[in-house]
């Protein structure tokens, strides 16, 4: 039996991918008996599933609107695992079809992914890294003289090499800070990792180069190099532009997330960590 | 004549999920949209009414509104109504078993054929008031 859930699937009513992502939902609570819990009346009376959320949430968008998504980051609760269903058929190349009521190919393609969702945390995060990663961050400011300091409080976690995880799942991101990025300068180059190669924690998971210094890129977290971003390697001013989200360096498998986190910093804890560094900052 | 998209009515039932009665009361409006009266009727995701979306919150307010409630909290009626929807014919699906003593409807995740002919007559019922308002309109 897999570990319960509670499911947060979005409404799913009007468009050929909402159902799909209600069958989902179904699938996995029927799978690892776990709780399921309606939208609208979570939004309405969130009281009501308190006792369900105490288990380890489950979280289902069928459009990119992410109606379950947005809900789930009002209440603050925080997903275990993710799937935007359009976006994962997008990745498989398969369709929702046209049709409100899903025909039987597309209840076993519903069968495949609550499967796939509940399975081995490899796989499973395969299937919703990419929206999940792609979610608004929230950024807490340091200003000194004319520089501005973006630090996100939530979901990230860093090193004090000025280096980020963001983790989803049984997986991570990992980049620069913004304020490592400032301290650099532009951009001028960014190695990337092999995809494959197992990392430890605190290892250069790449380096970046500016006109003013070369700098490894510390990895916050250990674990196996499952993705890498191109984008960065072909254009690294996007790690200038946009160092916690689209400036992503790698992707890792995570290895040991519990003892790697024993020596990592928080939001809070890296925010004041920069306003220290911003105090003697001499760019 | 099919009506253009912004002047059919929108059926709305709520969300739906985790119950029996909601199920009905979503198979009843894909019932009215797609088979029975695809022309004059539409639906829309009730979360996107309630997550603020301003193309949803413009439609309940211009368009008429049914809303079906499978349960008695009636998210669907009371979401609508708090937009400033306009709800022209609230139906609950508990009513329709009025006429059904003992019926076994199924479960959240399947219709049984009690649950199919409940489904049917809300349908049919809805799809008739429907026609009625826009027949309203035509006079």
């Amino acid at each position: 039996m897999p570990e319960r859930y509670a499911v947060l699937p979005c409404n799913g009513l009007d468009k050929a991918v909402g159902p799909l992502a209600r069958e989902i939902a179904l699938m996995v609570v029927e799978a690892c008996q776990g709780e399921l819990i309606c939208p609208v009346l979570y939004n309405n009376l969130p009281a009501h599933y308190a006792k369900a959320l105490e288990l380890p949430l489950i979280v289902v968008d069928g459009c990119g609107t992410r109606c379950a998504s947005k809900l789930a980051t009002e209440h603050d609760l925080k997903a275990r695992r993710k799937l935007q269903v359009a976006e994962t058929l997008k990745e498989l190349g398969e369709s929702a079809g046209e049709a409100l009521t899903p025909d039987p190919e597309r209840l076993a393609l519903c069968r495949r992914l609550a499967e796939r969702l509940l399975a081995a945390p490899a796989e499973g995060a395969t299937l919703y890294t990419e929206a999940a990663f792609a979610e608004p961050v929230e950024y807490a400011t340091v200003t000194h003289d004319k520089f501005i300091f973006h630090i996100p409080m939530q979901g990230y976690l860093f090193n004090e090499n000025h280096c980020w995880a963001r983790v989803v799942g049984s997986r991570a991101r990992v980049g620069i800070s913004d304020y490592m990025q400032q301290e650099l300068g532009d951009l001028t180059f960014c190695e990337l990792p092999q995809v494959g190669a197992e990392m430890g924690q605190f290892d250069a998971v790449g380096s970046v180069e500016s006109v003013k210094a070369v700098s490894d890129i510390i990895s916050p977290v250990s674990g196996r190099v499952v993705a890498v971003n191109p984008a960065v390697a072909e254009t690294p001013e996007i790690i200038n532009e946009d160092p916690y989200v689209r400036g992503w360096v790698a992707e890792l498998e995570l290895r040991d997330l519990e003892s790697d986190r024993a020596l990592l910093l928080d939001g809070e804890a890296y925010l004041a960590l920069v306003r220290q560094k911003a105090a003697d900052y001499r760019p | 004549m099919a009506e253009s998209a912004n002047s059919k009515v929108l059926v709305i039932p709520c969300s739906g999920i985790g119950k029996v009665h909601g199920l009905m009361a979503r198979e009843a409006t894909y019932r009215v949209v797609e088979d029975l009266d695809p022309g004059a009727s539409d639906t829309l995701c009730l979360a996107l009414l309630v997550k603020g979306d301003e193309e949803a919150v413009t439609a309940v307010r211009t368009r008429p509104c049914i809303t079906i409630d499978g349960c008695p909290k009636l998210c669907s009626y009371k979401n609508v109504q708090l937009a400033g929807g306009t709800i022209a014919e609230s139906v609950r699906v508990v009513d329709a078993f009025k006429g059904h003593k003992g019926a076994r409807p199924g479960t959240a995740t399947e219709l049984a054929e009690d649950g199919w002919t409940i489904t049917d007559e809300i349908a049919q019922q809805i799809a008739a008031r429907v026609r009625e308002m826009c027949g309203g309109e035509e006079q």
